[in-house]
C-alpha cells in the first residue's frame, strides 16, 4: 500500500549569520492512511522542523517528501483570535481558503455541537476554559476536511489534569473522524498512549533511532484506558531507557 | 431595617473594610476639590489684596468675565472651532498616515530596515521647529497649520505601530501560513486587528501632539484659532506693558479688553475718527481713548 507521507532521505540545515545548524539529516519515515503516529525525541532534535517540513513552511535542504493529502496543522497552543467568536475562530481556515460555503458551515456547526461547544458558539475565547479552547483549536483544524492531521505538541500549554482528559478527548475524535495523524511530543506516556506506533529521534540532527509498534491488550480502545495497559510500562521504560534522558 | 440587612448579609469585618474604603475615596476626591478651588481662591485673593501685581498674573474673576465676554459675542467659539478643526484635522491625518506607512514598512522589511535611521533621527527632531519651513513651502494658510499638526504626530505613529505590528506572535501569523493564507490575509486576519488597541492608543496620543502643533502653527499664521488668540493678547500686552511701565502707574488697572473689539478698534473706528499722525499711533491713542471716554 502507498503510505499517504513519506519522507526520503531528508537533510534541513539552518542558516543564521553565527553559521549552519544541522537540524535534520538523512531522515526517512513513512505513515499509512489512518495511522496514528508519535514521534518523540529529546527536547530541540528538531521535531517540530520535521512538522513544518510536511505543512510546507519549510523546505528541506535535501531529499524528498510526499504527502497525498490535506494537511491540517495544531499547534503547542490553540492561539484562539481573541477578537473573533468561537464560530469565527472554527471558520478562520475555511475563510482563508475562501471555502465558506453553507455545506462547509454547516460542517463546523455540526463538529461544534458534536464536541460540547454548541452553547458557546457566539462566545469569546476568554471566556472558555484551557480544554474548550483547545477543542476549538482541533475543530477549526478539522473545518477543512484535512486528510493529516500533524500535532506539535498541542498539549503542552495545559495544566496536568485537563491534558489528561483533553488528550483523551481529542485523540478519540481523531480517532473517529478517521485521520491520519502525527504528533510530535516529549511526553512520552501521551505519546504511547494515542499512537500506533511511536518513532524515538536521536538528538540534533535529528535521525530515526528506533520505532516500536504499539499493540496494547484492552478491549476497547482510549488514550485514557491504554495508560492502563500491563504493556505500557514496558514501552515506557523503553522508550525512556532509548531517549537516554539525563538530568543533571 | 437597613442596619439589620447589613449586620445580616455582611461580617462587621467586611463593613469595616468597605467602609475605610469609602474614605480613603472621599478623601481624595475631597482634596482634589480643595487643591482646585483654593488655587484660584487664593489667585483671587492674592490679586485683589496686592500680593501680586494683577497687570502682570491677571486674576480669575477677570478671566471669567473676559470668558463670558467672548463667549457671549460668539468669538471664542470661533476660535474654538477653528483650532479644533485643525487639530482633528492633524491627529485624524496623522494616525491614518502614520498607520499606512507601517503597514508598507511591515510589508517590505527590505524598505523598513533603509528607514530606520531616518525614522529614528525624524523622531528626536523637534518637529514645531520646522513649522517656518512648512509654511515657507505651503504658504500662509491653515494647511500649513494643519501640516504642522500632521507632522508633529505621524513619526511616532508609524514607530509605536510598526512595533506593535512586529510585536504579534509569530505562531499566529504561522496559523494562517498553515492554512494557505497570503501576507494580505496575514495582516488582514491577525497583525491588524490584533493592533486596533495599539491604533487607537496612537489616536489618543496624536490628539495632545497634534494640538502643540496647531498652536505652534497658529503662533506663526493665523487669522482666527487660539494660538493666534494668544499671539495677538501677548502683542497687545506688550504694547500696554511698555506704556504702563513708561507712565509709572504700577497699580492702574484696565478695563477687560477683548483683542477682537480691540482689532475693531484699530481697523475702523480709531482710524477713520482720529487721522493719526506719526509712525505708531495706534497703543497709546487707544489707551487715551480708552481712559478720556
Amino acid at each position: 500500500m502507498r503510505p499517504i507521507v513519506s519522507l526520503e532521505d531528508i537533510s534541513l540545515r539552518y542558516h543564521s549569520i553565527n553559521g549552519e545548524t544541522v537540524a535534520v539529516s538523512d531522515l526517512s519515515l513513512s505513515v499509512q492512511s489512518g495511522e496514528f503516529l508519535s514521534i518523540v525525541g529529546p527536547s530541540g532534535c528538531g521535531k517540530s522542523s520535521i512538522l513544518s517540513m510536511l505543512a510546507g513552511l519549510i523546505i528541506p535542504s535535501e531529499g524528498k517528501i510526499s504527502v497525498n493529502g490535506e494537511i491540517g496543522y495544531m499547534l503547542q497552543k490553540d492561539y484562539l483570535l481573541e477578537w473573533r467568536t468561537i464560530r469565527n475562530n472554527a471558520l478562520l481556515g475555511l475563510e482563508i481558503q475562501n471555502k465558506l460555503t453553507p455545506e462547509n458551515m454547516a460542517y463546523v456547526e455540526t463538529l461544534l455541537n458534536q464536541y460540547g461547544l454548541g452553547d458557546f458558539k457566539d462566545h469569546y475565547p476568554y471566556q472558555l476554559s484551557g480544554g474548550m479552547r483547545q477543542r476549538v483549536a482541533l475543530i477549526r483544524t478539522l473545518a477543512i476536511r484535512p486528510d493529516i492531521l500533524l500535532l506539535d505538541e498541542p498539549f503542552s500549554a495545559l495544566d496536568y489534569q485537563t491534558r489528561l482528559s483533553v488528550s483523551d478527548e481529542i485523540g478519540t475524535i481523531i480517532r473517529k473522524e478517521g485521520k491520519t495523524a502525527i504528533l510530535v511530543s516529549h511526553d512520552i506516556s501521551e505519546a504511547i498512549s494515542l499512537a500506533d506506533r511511536v518513532v524515538v529521534l536521536s538528538s540534533r540532527p535529528a535521525q530515526v533511532k528506533k520505532i516500536y509498534n504499539i499493540k496494547l491488550s484492552i478491549e476497547e480502545y482510549s488514550p485514557m484506558k491504554a495508560r492502563e495497559a500491563p504493556e505500557f510500562r514496558e514501552y515506557f521504560n523503553a522508550i525512556w531507557k532509548e531517549l537516554d534522558v539525563h538530568v543533571a | 431595617m437597613w442596619h439589620k440587612k447589613n449586620t445580616n448579609s455582611m461580617s462587621s469585618e467586611q463593613a469595616a473594610f468597605l467602609n475605610r474604603l469609602r474614605k480613603r475615596k472621599n478623601a481624595v476626591h475631597g482634596i482634589q476639590w480643595v487643591l482646585l478651588v483654593g488655587f484660584f481662591l487664593l489667585w483671587e485673593i492674592a490679586a485683589r489684596l496686592d500680593w501680586i501685581d494683577p497687570f502682570i498674573f491677571s486674576q480669575p474673576s477677570r478671566m471669567l468675565s473676559a470668558g463670558i465676554q467672548m463667549g457671549k459675542d460668539g468669538s471664542l467659539w470661533t476660535h474654538i472651532g477653528t483650532t479644533l478643526w485643525e487639530t482633528v484635522a492633524g491627529f485624524v491625518l496623522g494616525t491614518v498616515i502614520g498607520t499606512l506607512t507601517a503597514i508598507l514598512l511591515w510589508w517590505n522589511r527590505f524598505i523598513s530596515d533603509v528607514a530606520e535611521p531616518y525614522l529614528v533621527v525624524l523622531n528626536s527632531l523637534p518637529k514645531t521647529a520646522l513649522a517656518p519651513i512648512i509654511i515657507v513651502w505651503l504658504g500662509n494658510n491653515q494647511t500649513s497649520i494643519i501640516a504642522v499638526a500632521l507632522l508633529t504626530s505621524v513619526i511616532v505613529t508609524v514607530m509605536s505601530v510598526l512595533n506593535g505590528f512586529l510585536q504579534v506572535d509569530a505562531e499566529k501569523i504561522k496559523l494562517i501560513q498553515i492554512f494557505g493564507g497570503t501576507k494580505a490575509q496575514i495582516l488582514k486576519k491577525v497583525v491588524f486587528p490584533a493592533n486596533i488597541p495599539c491604533i487607537l492608543n496612537a489616536l489618543k496620543i496624536n490628539v495632545g501632539l497634534s494640538f502643540v502643533g496647531v498652536i505652534v502653527g497658529e503662533f506663526l499664521v493665523a487669522q482666527s484659532g487660539l494660538g493666534f488668540l494668544i499671539v495677538y493678547g501677548s502683542q497687545i500686552f506688550i504694547w500696554f506693558y511698555k506704556l504702563y511701565v513708561s507712565i509709572r502707574q504700577p497699580h492702574f488697572h484696565f478695563p477687560i479688553i477683548h483683542p477682537y473689539h480691540l482689532n475693531l478698534y484699530f481697523r475702523e473706528q480709531i482710524k477713520l475718527k482720529y487721522q493719526f499722525p506719526g509712525k505708531y499711533p495706534y497703543p497709546l491713542n487707544v489707551f487715551r481713548h480708552l481712559i478720556y471716554t
